[in-house]
């Protein structure tokens, strides 16, 4: 109950400051947040749009979530969606498979390449003891450049102007079902098998506990290099999913400045929803209906869209501040109780001392 | 001859934006502080150095207001984690998100472009040419004619090794990291020790971002820090926060930078040279982390 109304009260917070801005700058805040929902949440196609848009967010803030939840600071995303993206685009460049058996090939692939460039970061850290914090860090800014060149140059589409490749096999293509995509099934069931893996498994007991005291989680007996290992992998996975699921569901083409602009989403998600999973859903969503109805926002009040990472910002620092507050006001109380319980029996307490 | 100054000149622009930032994450080193801010700080100074050299036709109001930008930021972080005490972590995350959802959307909104912003009105930091150095044979022209920043970077480099180990405020700066509880106990307060470190630190990374957008080059692009504030952090845990060897680290990082340029000469595509600072620093990781191997015993964190 106290995580609702913390998360009500961020929102809110948020919005307001927005408003303050919009008025400071002389736009109409209650017009421009009309049109902002109107145009993500108004209408069973933007809905629908919001959903589609909420993927690589919700799956990326899985990613960040159940990683920080487990110890490991996995701040890759951005680099092993990438990676992810680039290993579906050239399995779906060279591979024409019927759908059936093309569809999951290429996810595979994604979850693969994904689970391959945390995996390094793993490496690095158990071979040598290099912290996977400023590596993951390092290795996304490598991605980037990497999948920049590989677009530029191997798999360039000819026709092209600008460094992008040809489009992938229509048989790779996720299938429509009206206006909704079917990448959003993948992530309702990956967002269902996470949450299960984690609250309802041993796998995702041992990591929890790992993750929130490593020094009682070996004296236990758990395997703590090996989750360590592990928890990389999957949350690499499941970034790798998040750009594989981007390329077969969106443009089907891997085009410049693919992953910039869900490049630290996942992780303030992550950071907002405190790293519980139902919260990284919820707040995917959130994020996604704003960052969709940004642009009609803009078609209507002429607010700049970039607002919408202005308030993303804002989210973040005053859920953070307020859940820290809220814990603070807690404490207070009960040791304020505690101090007058205290002192209701400190008189018994003398009366007894003094004979 | 002219080779081997343009490398060392170009190393030496490379270093500077890193070694301010370092600089200043060092004070929150040894202040106990974890702090991850300076990207944002960079940038958002990168940023307010821009638009106060443009709005007012002078470098020194850039680099003021790349100071109050970056200072802003640090007041966020200490209202936040000093005095609300939340995660230093998850402050400085949301920090370094927040500038660059702010400075995207200030771009936009002040020179309604998206991307980059660069023009003819933006005041460049000035070189400075010292009449004397300038005729030192060999070394003249490395020593003479960089831009004013690098010279400011050197200086600071020199005063904060004297404030960090010379003064009774570096004693305490380095007491509330290595033991609050007493420094607390023997009467100074450590949560104002951490607020002067951040402070430090805000205006040494405003520095660091007016030489960003007004030095190393004259335009602002969006998220032009590029990871330079991590790369400073790197730097900051190599040397245990020891200023001097902040400063070699730095050089190091800057001749990466070069030695990418270099390679673009010998045909290797720009992709790959851009990445060298940058598996630069995971070399060094790994030949502090082999060095540290043995003392971090047998935690595993």
């Amino acid at each position: 109950m106290a995580r609702v109304l913390n998360a009500a009260l961020g929102v809110l917070i948020a919005l307001v400051l927005g408003a303050l801005i919009m008025l400071a700058q002389g736009y109409d805040p209650p017009a421009s947040y009309t049109a902002l929902f109107q145009f993500s949440l108004g209408s069973p196609y933007a809905l629908a749009t919001t959903f589609k848009n909420a993927v690589p967010l919700v799956l990326t803030g899985l990613s960040a979530a159940i990683a920080f939840a487990s110890g490991p600071v996995n701040l890759g995303q951005p680099g092993q969606l990438l990676i992810g993206a680039l290993a579906a685009t050239i399995a779906g460049l060279y591979l024409d498979l019927p759908p059936l058996a093309m569809i999951p090939t290429l996810a595979l692939l994604a979850i693969a390449a994904g689970a391959l460039w945390s995996g390094l970061a793993a490496l690095l850290r158990q071979a040598f003891g290099m912290s996977e914090f400023i590596v993951t860090l390092m290795l996304n800014i490598v991605a980037d450049y990497f999948t920049l060149w590989a677009i530029t140059y191997p798999f360039k589409d000819a026709a092209a102007y600008s460094p992008m490749t040809p489009p992938i096999a229509t048989s790779g293509w996720l299938p429509e079902l009206g206006d909704w995509n079917s990448a959003v099934f993948w992530m309702l069931a990956a967002t269902a098998l996470m949450w299960f893996l984690l609250a309802r498994t041993r796998p995702g007991y041992e990591w929890r506990i790992g993750g929130q005291n490593s020094l009682f989680a070996r004296l236990g007996g758990c395997p703590v290099d090996r989750n360590f290992i592990l928890v990389m992998l999957l949350t690499g996975a499941l970034a790798g999913l998040a750009g594989g699921l981007l390329i077969m569901g969106g443009p089907h083409r891997f085009l410049r400045g693919l992953g910039a602009n869900y490049a630290w989403d996942g992780v303030m998600i992550a950071i907002v929803a405190n790293n519980s999973l139902p919260g990284v859903l919820a707040y995917g969503l959130f994020f996604a209906a704003i960052q969709t109805g940004a642009l009609g926002m803009e078609l209507i009040t002429a607010v700049p869209s970039e607002i919408v990472m202005v308030l993303q910002g804002a989210l973040v620092l005053v859920i953070v501040a307020s859940r820290e507050a809220l814990h603070q006001l807690a404490d207070r109380l009960a040791a304020r109780r505690q101090a007058q319980r205290r002192a209701k029996q400190a008189p018994l307490l003398e009366s007894v001392e003094q004979p | 001859m002219n080779i081997l100054t343009g490398l060392l000149n170009g190393a030496i622009s490379g270093a500077t934006p890193i070694l301010l930032a370092a600089l200043g994450g060092a004070f929150t080193f040894y202040a106990g502080v974890f702090n991850i801010a300076m990207e944002g700080m960079m940038l958002m100074a990168a940023f307010c150095a821009v638009w106060g050299s443009f709005a007012f036709g002078s470098w020194l109001a850039g680099v003021l207001l790349a100071i109050l930008g970056a200072l802003a930021l640090a007041l966020i972080f200490i209202i936040f984690a000093v005095w609300l005490d939340t995660d230093e972590f998850v402050t400085g995350i949301a920090l370094n998100l927040f500038t660059l959802g702010a400075t995207t959307y200030l771009l936009r909104q002040s020179f309604g472009v998206k991307g980059v912003f660069a023009g003819p009105g933006i005041d460049p930091i000035p070189r400075l040419h010292l009449p004397l150095l300038a005729d030192v044979p060999l070394l003249g022209a490395v020593l003479s004619g960089q831009n004013l920043m690098v010279y400011a970077a050197a200086l600071a480099t020199l005063i904060s090794a004297f404030l960090v180990f010379r003064t009774s405020f570096g004693l305490r700066l380095r007491a509330a990291g290595y033991n609050a509880a007493s420094l607390d106990s023997s009467g100074v307060s450590s949560a104002r020790m951490r607020v002067y470190a951040l402070l430090l630190c805000g205006v040494l990374c405003g520095l660091a971002g007016a030489f960003l957008s007004l030095g190393y080059v004259t335009l602002f692009s969006e998220n032009m820090s590029a990871g330079r504030g991590w790369i400073s952090l790197a730097a900051i845990i190599l040397v245990n926060g020891n200023p001097w060897g902040v400063a070699i680290i730095s050089l190091l990082f800057g001749f990466a930078d070069v030695l990418g340029l270099l390679l673009q000469s010998y045909q290797v595509p720009s992709q790959f040279t851009a990445m060298t600072p940058y598996l630069a620093t995971l070399a060094a990781l790994y030949f502090y982390a082999r060095r540290h191997r043995k003392e971090r015993g047998y935690v595993n964190r």
